[in-house]
């Protein structure tokens, strides 16, 4: 990874590929990198599908090795969706060839003057890009079946689905699993706009006759991951929970606490959330022939993934996230599994953000287009993203467009993004996160739970509730390292709990580089990462006041717990001086 | 298969009694429980103790088990921190988790790191008076914990109301080996007691 690709979409005469050394961004990886491009480069008014913006594609520090757990792929720009920064990642294959055909980044600049869409081949020899107008309209399953054809089955492929071709604003990348299904997506902030706003419907990535990248030290490095895999395996969340059940395992959990939203935010339990519960899921799915066990790329042990087949036996989803289950499922007031897998295949075939999409789904039910709990209205509705029309294009703008659209009061966004699941009146510290991290309304964004370890700003009592600002500070800080590193998030349950697995992870990065890595460099990282995208959304126009929950979280209790957001403006004001 | 009438479980005479029934099953068939168990179902259980007398004490729980394994717990649908403080009241919901994944995961283990993100709904015992001697407390058993806590649970006893007992015949009914449900419980307005005996 000592290069950087530039490919001017917009150059005269035709896209022209300039390839060159790291520069200024030597040592970056993944949301380091690519934020860390989008602020020094992106003007911040720029017109998120305008020329000015700029798609930036990077694997992680460690991605293309023979680490576990080492392939993300993070992609960045100006967001079309929230117009702040954003950074958006995704597991499948994507990241290792990319590594390993030696870019740490591939930068999408310009726009076309024409309307032809291209496809970009990056392999050994280099990077060609090539007008394909016979990939016009089509949807990711069948255009990565059109595209196995050509350039077969040992590439990863990363396309866009209609969403990202009509530059709808909640449109998502797609990268492809193992088994080459477009089932792995960067998801959040409308990145598949900006991609089919730079005329680009498909990058084709063959490491044929490239090798794992070495590392530095190479007894220390397979060490390190020999130990970082045994800590993975011996915990129950990474090596006995999130294996049996997936994150869907959260439903029944978070209905207990009164934290799932349902009926577009209305309560906080779904009276039939273990119907939808990863359990019930994983039961399912190996009742019909299907997986409730896979990994999304080669290398990950964690395999929190699965297969998820009709009554029949067929192939018709990967298992659903959590997230995807709460969106279409109790927040829409829906109970069928099928159902939600169903959307799901939707939303990954058109090419959607399963959050934003689910949440635009139930504010288009408050709004009347569908009861809450019709399932047929719910595929109804997306159908019309499918097909373009204009009620689909306003949905596929997700749900602050079709709140305004529609006159609803009660839209769960941040900086116009859709809250994930995870009700903020219960769970009042995760508010906080969703309120103020630089990304929008954000699960994820506070997400690398092992800030105990990593030490970031002192140790904070758990139970006193005043340390809610400073979790949220360290969480946002760790995440932006973590996410530098290509590394899945996941892990971040066996570094809590775990010292010697996070010291594995130090000694992966300083085995591969051939340096001595603390923890003090990580929580480095992760600020240099955040202060940055702060410093872009300020000269974007977003101040202290975009940093706040929609007004009903603080003015309608929830049941169980009757309870609002309570956290003070003030309180919120203070995440960010560090 | 047993099938007896008991008024266990009637606070001293005050509740209706109800059947009690009793059935074998191969232990690679009890996940037909595990939708109920998630649901949640009745138990009997002494009430006025704290909730770490009644996993340890009643239900037979090992501590080590409890302290590494069953990470999260409810009381009525708030988070529990302290076992030894929290007490068992009639018709508490008690709800057991293995650890869960995610911030909101961690957030809701027992005196977790992020335990302040719940502000507001975590449990805080409030003292007082609170009824002793046996009543009926509901048990939800989630991921993990079904598999490794249901023999233990349906061993001693689950009881069910008619519908779920109609539930639990619809399941059972797809397996040749399985007896079938008491004749004429479906049909009872009154609950039953079931004890589920592991085999093989």
């Amino acid at each position: 990874m000592d290069k950087i690709a530039r490919i001017d979409m917009g150059a005269a005469g035709g896209p022209k590929v300039t390839v060159g050394p790291l520069g200024e961004y030597a040592g970056l990886g993944g949301r380091a990198m690519t934020s860390l491009v989008v602020a020094a480069e992106v003007h911040p008014l720029a017109h998120p599908l305008g020329a000015e913006n700029k798609l930036v594609i990077s694997p992680g520090l460690l991605s293309g090795t023979t680490g576990s757990m080492t392939g993300r792929l993070s992609v960045g720009c100006k967001s079309p969706l929230t117009g702040t920064i954003k950074e958006s990642n995704a597991g499948g294959q994507a990241a290792q060839v990319l590594a390993r055909l030696g870019y740490a980044a591939v930068i999408l600049e310009g726009k076309p003057a024409g309307d032809d869409l291209y496809k970009v081949v990056i392999d050994k020899d280099g990077i060609r890009v090539i007008a394909d107008n016979s990939m016009r309209l089509m949807d990711n399953y069948p255009l990565v079946a059109k595209l196995r054809g050509e350039y077969g089955d040992k590439v990863a492929y990363m396309t866009i689905g209609t969403a990202g071709e009509r530059k709808l604003l909640a449109a998502s990348i797609a990268c492809t699993d193992p088994e080459l299904r477009p089932t792995r997506h960067c998801g959040r902030g409308g990145v598949g706009a900006v991609m089919g706003a730079k005329g680009v419907k498909a990058i084709i990535l063959d490491d044929a006759g490239m090798k794992m990248r070495p590392p530095v030290d190479p007894d220390k490095y397979r060490d390190a991951n020999r130990k970082f895999v045994e800590g993975l395996k011996k915990h129950p969340v990474t090596g006995e929970g999130l294996p049996a059940y997936g994150t869907n395992v959260l439903t029944n959990v978070l209905n207990e606490a009164g934290g799932y939203p349902t009926r577009n935010f209305r309560s906080g339990q779904f009276e039939n959330a273990s119907d939808l519960s990863g359990e019930t899921q994983a039961e399912l799915e190996i009742k019909r022939g299907g997986s409730a066990t896979h990994g999304c790329h080669r290398g990950c042990v964690i395999q929190c993934s699965g297969i998820y087949n009709d009554k029949d036996g067929n192939y018709v989803t990967k298992q659903p996230e959590y997230e995807t289950v709460w969106s279409h499922g109790g927040h829409c007031g829906i109970s069928n599994l099928d159902t939600v897998a169903k959307l799901d295949y939707m939303d990954d075939n058109i090419g959607v953000d399963t959050i934003e999409m689910g949440v635009t789904i139930g504010v288009a039910m408050d709004a009347g287009l569908a009861e809450f709990g019709d399932d047929a209205g719910a595929i109804r509705l997306m159908e019309e993203v499918g097909k373009g029309t204009p009620l689909g294009r306003v949905l596929g703008c997700g749900a602050s467009v079709t709140g305004k659209v529609f006159g609803v009061e009660r839209v769960a966004v941040v900086k116009d993004q859709a809250l994930p699941a995870y009700d903020p009146r219960a769970i009042q510290g995760i508010g906080v996160t969703y309120a103020t991290t630089t990304q929008g309304a954000d699960h994820t964004a506070g997400y690398a739970i092992a800030t105990n370890i990593l030490k970031v700003g002192g140790d904070v009592d758990p139970l006193k509730t005043e340390g809610q600002i400073e979790l949220s500070r360290n969480l946002q800080i760790a995440t932006a390292a973590i996410d530098s590193t290509g590394m899945c998030l996941f892990i971040a349950f066996a570094i809590l709990d775990q010292p010697e697995t996070f010291q594995a992870l130090l000694d992966m990065l300083g085995g591969f580089h051939g340096i001595t890595m603390t923890g003090d460099d990580v929580v480095a990282l992760g600020k240099k990462v955040l202060l940055a995208e702060r410093d872009f959304n300020t000269r974007a126009g977003f101040t202290k006041h975009h940093d706040r929950l929609p007004r009903f979280f603080y003015n309608e209790p929830i049941a169980p717990h009757n309870q609002t957001f309570m956290m003070k403006d003030e309180e919120l004001d203070e995440v960010f001086n560090f | 298969m047993g099938h007896e009438e008991t008024d266990r479980g009637a606070p001293r005479g005050s509740r209706p009694g109800f059947d009690s029934a009793g059935i074998e099953l191969p232990r690679d068939r009890l996940s037909v429980f595990f939708p109920l168990l998630q649901r949640g179902v009745e138990v009997l259980a002494d009430l006025g103790g704290p909730l770490k007398e009644l996993l340890c004490g009643q239900f037979g729980i090992d501590e080590e088990y409890v302290t590494g394994r069953i990470t999260t717990i409810f009381l009525d649908n708030r988070p529990v921190d302290d076992l030894e403080r929290t007490l068992i009241h009639e018709g508490a919901r008690v709800t057991l988790s293995a650890a869960m994944p995610g911030l909101v995961g961690a957030t809701m283990r027992r005196s977790g790191f992020y335990a302040a993100f719940r502000q507001g709904i975590s449990h805080e015992e409030e003292g007082g008076e609170l009824q002793a001697g046996e009543g009926v407390i509901r048990l939800k058993l989630f991921n993990l914990l079904l598999p490794e806590l249901g023999p233990l649970i349906l061993g001693r006893g689950v009881i069910l109301h008619p519908e779920q007992v109609e539930v639990l015949r619809n399941r059972l009914a797809g397996g040749s080996d399985i007896p079938a449900a008491p004749a004429g419980v479906a049909g009872d307005s009154r609950r039953v007691l079931l004890k589920v005996t592991c085999t093989g």
